[in-house]
């Protein structure tokens, strides 16, 4: 029998102890919002109703005062295991407590639609097997002011409200939490200690009783797991390739269909820099990646599920592509600096809102073409209003090659003719015009597009291209050199084994090596921006594709394994990683670093395809 | 009644009130789409929906006329001023009552709540259709303004 008792007792001074190393927290969610766990069973970060909402758990970077929830063990026990339980999003984290063992399980349930359950439920259960002390600590505190709740208790029910936002905690078996002091429980191997959070926003609260929550997430589980059970076999890695996507999963907000580039704001680029930016929107960038990365493991639902997210979410701004929208497609308002938030390990300002939204950034266009050609590629045919809006696109480009951008770095200052910018305009060009080929298109417009092409290939390769060095650069007549540039092998516009190509990729390891397979995206501090900043994990993942799709597939193998070694267990990727420190910075989850992993894997796959194919050949004498 | 004038008068009000949003689209003030969204009760794709929404809405927009007809004939008197006013009520009731609970019953919009398995994929409108642009509240009072003004000159009372 379970022995659950509560008792008011000192907060434990681990528990404040901050900042966890990112690589630390597991991520949950439900395709509409998500927390960050820490391994001491701290939820540090959830913002509700939705991923762009207010923070209601945000110490992550607003210091103690913003909240948190902690469930765990009573001292500071050494974790024993953590993961996720396979295919699917629920995370188990086990502790060493004496002689026994305390395990945490949690997830978010994610199919609410149709059932009378509230938006966002959040279910966490410890269970021993021996009798355990744990703590619970409940700190719910709202938005930029970090209010705390007028909180009341309904029955077995503790409610906290902030006027039009509630949320109610229910535990099973009954146990008084009070906010803000921790709560020691028994947890014994009979029976579970299960605890339920339901959040409300603009809607009546919903009692779930933990029982059935814990079988709706049981529900969920399963059909995760049916979802990844759909991913083809073939693919190299697939622990982790699955890991990426149902993290790509749980990051696009399923309501309209957006990617969120990552769950959190200002996790810094640099510990203790002012390079911190809001992440919590939808870059038309990453939808493109993504849909690639689901189009290669055979989820052509979840391909089209971006598109059209993309086709509807840009409407308003056609043929302009924003570089950056929120989760209903509206432009993202303006940065703001959240006043009294300290940051993650000192790293201020905290930002909210993104200012790249304005800016003009030229590739955008050569990633969302690109898609639409992938889909075209693969037997799809795209209705005329899908064409049409990607015409209006590669009119645009047509248009506008000519001038200086922001490139996919989103640096702020003065634009520049970035040469991975031009090569995406190349890329936007070529590619609207081979889906001309099978789409109704004017001949006109066919023949402005071949002829801006060519233009553009004549100019990237007279002013973007260093001959002394055989190396493409990263703006016109500069020496720095761009890792983006590692998806030249990739567009067609040389071919993939020339010499320029192979002198790139040689170059950029070369010149932004950041040890091992790490690269810097381009050389450190060129950026106007105070401060220095860390290897760009993608970059690693682009490189392990370009060595694949340009003949070096052993090489590509190696450099894909050795970044795969640096990725915290879980199997989550922030946007950058410390190259001397080993520690991820920047925001984490993050959907590019995510979806370029699946990428570069797929890119191996079919390298290693296309090399078992030849040896075939060669073996039968074919 | 003026039966005729309800019949021919409303398909010309139907016709101001989409051209209204038609050009608020193209200028990219919303992303309201009536057409689209009542078509896309029959169809998915898209182009057809905008065929099959438009006659839906033109069937709508007679409904609509002949409330308005009924509401000039108990008032005996139909001016430019009262169909504005019916405009207002009947937008209001659109963008708070009839919009935000498409997510209801339209079978291919999702709704705040949708999860990973859905297959709708028409984003759901929200509150006075501001999912689809700050401007949507706007541009569609106007739209109806201009339906309700061209009912009130056109019809007659009785």
């Amino acid at each position: 029998m379970t022995e659950a008792r509560s008792r008011s007792a000192e907060p434990e001074p681990h528990a404040w102890s901050r900042p966890v190393p990112i690589e630390d927290y597991g991520f949950i969610g439900d395709t509409r919002t998500a927390a960050l766990v820490a391994s001491d069973g701290a939820i540090d970060w959830m913002c509700v109703p939705r991923f762009d909402g207010l923070p209601l758990f945000g110490r992550l970077v607003g210091g103690a005062a913003a909240g948190a929830f902690r469930m765990g063990p009573a001292g500071s026990p050494a974790v024993l295991a953590r993961g996720y339980s396979e295919g699917s999003t629920r995370l188990e984290t086990t502790w060493r407590t004496g002689g026994g063992r305390l395990t945490l399980t949690e997830g978010m349930v994610a199919e609410v639609a149709g059932r009378l359950l509230p938006t966002t439920l959040l279910v966490r259960r410890l269970t021993s097997d021996q009798p355990v002390e744990a703590t619970i600590e409940f700190d719910p505190r709202l938005g930029e002011r970090r209010r705390a709740p007028r909180v009341r208790r309904r029955g077995p029910l503790l409610v906290c409200s902030w006027g039009a936002t509630a949320v109610a905690l229910r535990t099973e078996p009954q146990v008084r939490v009070e906010p803000g002091e921790p709560t020691v429980v028994t947890v014994t191997p009979d029976r579970p200690v299960t605890v339920v959070l339901a959040v409300a926003h603009r809607e009546p609260l919903i009692d779930v009783p933990p029982r059935e929550a814990w079988d709706r997430l049981e529900a969920d589980t399963k059909l995760w797991r049916e979802w990844c059970a759909g991913i083809d076999d073939d693919v190299s890695h697939r622990p982790v390739v699955v890991r990426s996507l149902l993290t790509l999963k749980l990051l696009t907000y399923s309501p309209s269909g957006a990617p969120v580039a990552a769950p959190t704001t200002s996790l810094p680029e640099e510990l203790g820099g002012i390079r911190n930016w809001d992440y919590r929107y939808a870059w038309p960038r990453d939808a493109s990646i993504g849909l690639a990365a689901f189009l290669g493991v055979g989820k052509p639902e979840d391909a089209l599920h971006f598109l059209a997210w993309l086709l509807h979410a840009s409407r308003l701004d056609r043929p302009r592509l924003p570089p950056l929208l929120t989760l209903d497609g509206a432009h993202a308002p303006g940065e703001r600096i959240l006043d009294g938030w300290p940051g993650y390990a000192d790293s201020t300002p905290v930002r909210i809102g993104n200012g790249a939204a304005g800016q003009h950034q030229l590739d955008g266009y050569g990633w969302v073409i690109d898609a639409g050609w992938l889909l075209v590629e693969r037997g799809h045919h795209l209705n005329s209003e899908t064409w049409r809006a990607l015409r209006g696109f590669a009119d645009r480009v047509a248009e506008r090659w000519r001038e200086p951008d922001a490139g996919i770095w989103e640096v702020r200052g003065d634009n520049s003719h970035h040469v991975h910018s031009k090569l995406m305009a190349w890329l936007a060009l070529d590619r609207a015009l081979r889906i001309a080929a099978s789409h109704r298109t004017p001949s006109r417009t066919v023949q402005r597009w071949r002829t801006e092409r060519e233009a553009l290939t004549a100019e990237v390769r007279a002013n973007g291209f260093d001959a002394r060095r055989n190396t493409y650069t990263r703006t016109y007549g500069s020496t720095d050199l761009d890792a983006a540039l590692l998806v030249l092998p990739l567009l067609g516009f040389e071919s993939s084994d020339s010499d320029r190509v192979r002198g790139t990729i040689d170059a950029i390891r070369r010149d932004l090596g950041a040890g091992g397979p790490l690269l810097y995206r381009y050389p450190p501090g060129r950026d106007g921006l105070a401060g220095g900043e860390a290897a760009f994990l993608p970059c690693s993942f682009w490189l392990a594709q370009a060595l694949a799709v340009s003949g070096d597939v052993a090489e590509a193998r190696r450099v894909f394994d050795a970044t795969i070694a640096l990725c915290n267990p879980l199997g989550l990727l922030a946007e950058e990683l410390d190259p001397s420190a080993r520690r991820y910075v920047g925001n984490y989850p993050q959907a590019l670093s995510q979806a370029a992993l699946v990428q570069a894997a797929l890119a191996i796959r079919d390298a290693e395809r296309l090399e078992r194919g030849r040896a075939a050949r060669t073996a039968t004498g074919g | 009644m003026d039966w005729s004038g309800w019949l021919v008068f409303g398909l010309v009000a139907t016709c101001a009130l989409t051209g209204v949003m038609i050009a608020a689209q193209l200028v990219g003030l919303t992303r309201l789409d009536i057409p689209l969204m009542l078509g896309t009760f029959v169809t998915g794709d898209p182009d057809r929906a905008r065929v099959a929404g438009f006659f839906l809405h033109l069937i709508a927009g007679e409904a609509f006329a002949f409330g308005y007809a009924v509401g000039f004939a108990l008032l005996d008197e139909a001016t430019w001023w009262i169909g504005g006013i019916f405009g207002l009520v009947h937008v209001g009731v659109v963008l708070t009552a009839i919009v935000p609970l498409l997510p209801g019953v339209h079978p291919r919009m999702a709704s705040a709540r949708a999860g990973p398995r859905t297959t709708a994929v028409l984003e759901p409108p929200g509150l006075l259709g501001l999912n689809y642009g700050v401007q949507t509240p706007a541009v569609a009072i106007i739209a109806h303004l201009a339906f309700g003004i061209a009912l009130g000159i056109l019809l007659q009372p009785h």
